[in-house]
């Protein structure tokens, strides 16, 4: 059986591949200097310098996390590029954008200017650091939402972005919150104005080029009073030998009424088989339902990155808020994922629902850890968590480490945890009905992912659907 | 374990050793121990062990350590006795009572106190099991109990040997001018194809201030069952830091009921080895608390052979501003394909002050298994009570009901049918006085 599940599992990266653009970087290493440089080059203003500062100097006071259950080699924080640009030019059309960069895009089947027509997506590109070219903000403005880069945001809108930046994830969060805050370059910014339902989907796509850049994106969306976005994230990266270390932070606030819905698919470069480079994916998410009756909701499929530790999390503070969480996360090869969620609940009637799918492959190692936290004054919260693991191979690890703390007896709190495998009989019985081995693997994968995968857009269950089954290709047989 | 060195821990390290003439192996032990719970100190809230569990109190306090025992209240221990049970060990301040105790010869078997163990003729079982099992690398209470080891119980079953009745192994501690440090200890050898029931039973004067730190030990070979129940009574100022350990050899059943009622703040760390193929085990816990208690139970069961199996059912009915823990860590070792293994946790708060923490933990890398485990805290039932008022019970009757039938669930495991009976009375006494 190991046989066709080995070649399964084992398609080479197909997103591999480095486009030489000259880039403008910064020296290597980290100092006040650098962070000076970084603000100086974005033309920030004095207050956003002085919060990366700040920032910068609190991370020298902490310690790197080890409680995770992933292990990886000491990360030199000075050996890090902390900024590099594509060369700055004016951009009119997208005929200006370079046509290398262009190119890029092609090959990861994302020919943006087609793409955004066909989708109806509005696409805020990043490329390293500096967001490119943005299209369908028009159509945006004219009903009053703010979707540009975050460099865009601090020069067009320095109100909103000094309230919200850091009042969900505090620069002093954790070590690589703190480090984010201190040296990230760009990111995006969305806006929805009190009562505005946005009319698309709106997507952004991650990729890092620049060879061992890390890349510090800064994500914050603000969802005004009984106002409603869908924000896609979807991520592929080049191949490369050496560690990338990528440390964002993605901040959301819900007010009154108001719903974020943040999916992702998350597809970096995982190492080759022998655990060699790979992306190390430290991500800071949390969503802040501060308004009454606020929604937030994450959808996760994680597939890629040598070592993900990514906890999104709702704060539930508003009364009758909802936090959700949806999760795929696949593990092959080396590969090490230590993710999940944390559901705080501050507010009274708050509810939650969790639903964690971990698959381990190869010999990966795949943990949820996830925490339902019920406050004293937390009066009739419900929580509901459920989490399976399938584990495809005998030389592969999943752990749940799922945390329960209650402090008012009106809470109800579930949690459901179990582990499957595929089984040589499940197999056979496909294989009695004429399916065969390669099929059936995806058709077992497609239903025990279900409950997530129907919660993604459209377009994205589709890809992550085909996503699970490249990844896999091999593991079964 | 980061350090916090106190009063606490350099009054109990500097107690002297006892120096009774032992063999030579027994005095490398504590020698070993003393060394290492010197290097360690008290785990805070910063080790991700004791999150939860604050020592703090305990240790702005000193406990001296005992060397005469005090005079327990005669008559209310003997209520404690058991009545079936034909052996019987009492320990007074950690110190053996032999006038208390209760011993009768059976075939293939040696029911002692340590020190007559080591001079009888199964001292060889003893050198290979004591102190091995509980280990002390990092384990400070495991620690300061070898190290200061003087008084314990042994259990130790020939091949085939069975007791027919249970043998209950009971520590009281008595009210003393100063608080004290206590080390109950008990190992039980239970050779191939051995059965035994044994009864650990702790408790304490209602003014008694002390700590007690103890240690058991369980061994199982080939085909041994063990039934093992373990009470803790221990009087509402005690703090006791307990630790027991488990190795089953292949084709071993071990069943265990841990009923946890007493002291101020108590944590039992329970680890269960499967060292064989086809072990079974079946760990029972009931946590009933209320005031400013804190109970803590970390378990853990590591499948490290095949076709084991394993059954696991933790129940805490928190009161007051009581605070449970419950850290139940099942781990699957590679080698462990065919296990069958499924936890699960209830909690139930009584009061808007009590809390719990729980933390079901599952480590899995085997993929031939069938694991699960599901935890669930939350209030009684209101429609469950309404149903039981439309009945003609009134409101605290129908909740005490639902509590005494939610907790009655594990006491009813317990194998020893008087010990039921007198714990269930205990249960309705205790859900009528928190109304």
């Amino acid at each position: 059986m190991s046989a066709v599940l080995n070649d399964l599992v084992n398609r080479p990266y197909e997103a591999g591949f480095v486009t030489a653009i000259e880039s403008e970087t910064a020296p290597r290493g980290l100092s006040e200097d650098i962070i000076r440089l970084i603000s100086a080059k974005k033309k920030e203003p004095g207050w956003l310098l002085e919060f990366r500062l700040s920032a910068y100097r609190h991370w020298l006071t902490m310690q790197e996390p080890k409680w995770a259950n992933v292990h990886y080699p000491q990360i030199d924080f000075q050996d890090i590029i902390y900024y590099a640009a594509p060369k700055p030019k004016k951009l009119k059309t997208m005929e200006e954008v370079d046509p290398e960069l262009l190119r890029t895009f092609d090959k990861l089947g994302v020919p943006m200017n087609e793409r955004a027509a066909l989708a109806g997506v509005a696409v805020d590109v990043i490329f390293d650091s500096v967001s490119v070219a943005t299209t369908y903000k028009k159509k945006l403005a004219e009903v009053g939402i703010v979707f540009c880069s975050m460099s865009e945001a601090v020069a067009n809108h320095p109100e909103l972005v000094r309230a919200y930046l850091g009042s969900v994830v505090p620069s002093s969060d954790n070590y690589y919150a703190a480090l984010n805050s201190a040296v990230f370059t760009d990111g995006s910014f969305c806006y929805i104005p009190k009562g505005v339902k946005c009319p698309m989907d709106l997507s952004t796509y991650f990729r890092i080029n620049t060879q061992d850049s890390g890349q510090f994106e800064r994500t914050l969306i603000v969802a005004e009073e009984g106002a409603s976005v869908s924000y896609l994230e979807g991520c592929t990266a080049p191949k490369f030998d050496t560690n990338q270390l990528h440390a964002a932070v993605v901040e959301l606030v819900a007010l009154d009424d108001a719903d974020i819905k943040y999916s992702t698919v998350q597809n970096w470069y995982a190492g080759d088989e022998q655990g060699r480079g790979g992306i190390f994916n430290f991500v800071t998410k949390r969503g802040l339902c501060k308004g009454a009756n606020a929604k937030i909701s994450w959808t996760q499929v994680e597939t890629g990155s040598a070592i993900t530790w990514k906890y999104p999390s709702c704060v539930l503070l508003g009364e009758g808020s909802i936090g959700e969480f949806y999760s795929v996360a696949l593990t092959n090869n080396l590969q090490q994922a230590d993710t999940g969620t944390k559901m705080i609940h501050l507010g009274r009637n708050t509810r939650s629902r969790i639903v964690s799918k971990g698959i381990s492959a190869g010999r990966s190692n795949n943990s949820y850890r996830g925490l339902v936290k019920v406050a004293p004054k937390a009066d009739d919260a419900r929580n509901y968590s459920q989490c399976d693991s399938m584990l495809i191979g005998s030389n592969c690890g999943a752990n749940t480490f799922p945390y329960i703390q209650v402090r008012n007896p009106t809470a109800k709190v579930e949690h459901e945890a179990t582990t499957s495998k595929i089984g040589e009989d499940q197999l056979f019985y496909f294989a009695s009905r004429g399916v065969g081995a390669e099929e059936a693997v995806s058709m077992i994968i497609n239903g025990f992912c279900k409950d997530v995968f129907q919660q993604l857009p459209m377009e994205f269950a589709v890809e992550a659907t085909k996503l699970l089954g490249l990844k896999l290709e091999g593991s079964v047989g | 374990m980061t350090v916090t060195r106190g009063d606490f821990l350099d009054t109990l390290l500097g107690a002297r050793p006892p120096t009774r003439d032992d063999a030579g192996w027994l005095s490398r032990l504590r020698a070993e121990a003393l060394e290492r719970a010197n290097a360690l100190s008290v785990p805070t809230t910063r080790d991700e062990e004791w999150r939860f569990t604050d020592l703090a109190p305990l240790t702005r306090l000193s406990f001296q350590p005992v060397r005469v025992a005090g005079t327990p209240d005669l008559a209310r221990l003997r209520e404690r006795f058991l009545p079936q049970a034909q052996m019987r060990l009492v320990f007074v301040d950690g110190v053996f009572a032999p006038g208390l105790s209760q011993l009768a010869a059976a075939a293939g078997a040696c029911v002692s106190e340590l020190g007559s163990a080591l001079q009888g003729p199964r001292a060889a079982v003893l050198e290979a099991h004591l102190g091995r099992l509980a280990q002390f690398d990092a384990n400070l209470f495991a620690g300061l109990n070898t190290a200061f080891l003087s008084y314990g119980a042994v259990i130790a079953l020939d091949a085939g040997a069975s007791l027919a009745e249970p043998v209950q192994i009971l520590h009281v501690a008595t009210r003393r001018d100063q608080p004290h440090a206590i080390y109950p200890r008990l190992l039980l050898a239970a050779g191939a194809r051995s059965r035994c029931t044994v009864v650990e039973d702790f408790i304490g004067a209602e003014e008694a201030g002390y700590f007690s730190a103890p240690v058991t030990e369980i061994v199982l070979e080939r085909d041994a069952t063990v039934e093992h129940v373990r009470l803790q009574r221990e009087a509402p100022g005690a703090f006791q830091l307990g630790t027991c350990a488990v190795s089953q050899a292949a084709g071993s059943h071990y069943h265990a009921v841990s009923v946890v009622l007493g002291a101020r703040l108590s944590r039992l760390d329970w680890r269960v080895l499967h060292a064989g193929a086809g072990c079974q085990s079946v760990l029972d816990g009931l946590t009933l608390i209320d005031g400013r208690q804190l109970a803590d139970t970390h378990s853990l069961v590591d499948h490290a052979h095949p076709h084991a199996h394993l059954r696991q059912q933790q129940k805490c009915v928190v009161s007051g501003a009581g605070h449970a823990v419950f850290n139940g860590k099942i781990l699957v070792r590679q080698a462990a394909q065919r296990t069958d293994a499924a936890q699960s946790f209830r909690g139930l708060l009584l009061s808007a002050r009590a809390q719990i923490d729980t933390k079901p933990q599952l480590e899995i890398f085997a993929d031939d298994v069938k694991c699960a485990h599901g935890a669930a805290i939350g209030q009684l039932d209101p429609e469950q009570a309404f149903y039981l008022q439309s009945r003609g019970l009134t409101a605290p009757k129908a909740l005490n009901l639902l509590t005494y039938g939610f907790a009655a669930e594990v006491i009813e495991r317990i194998p020893v049918a008087s010990l039921v009976r007198e714990l269930e009375c205990a249960l309705v006494e205790r859900t009528v006085e928190s109304k």
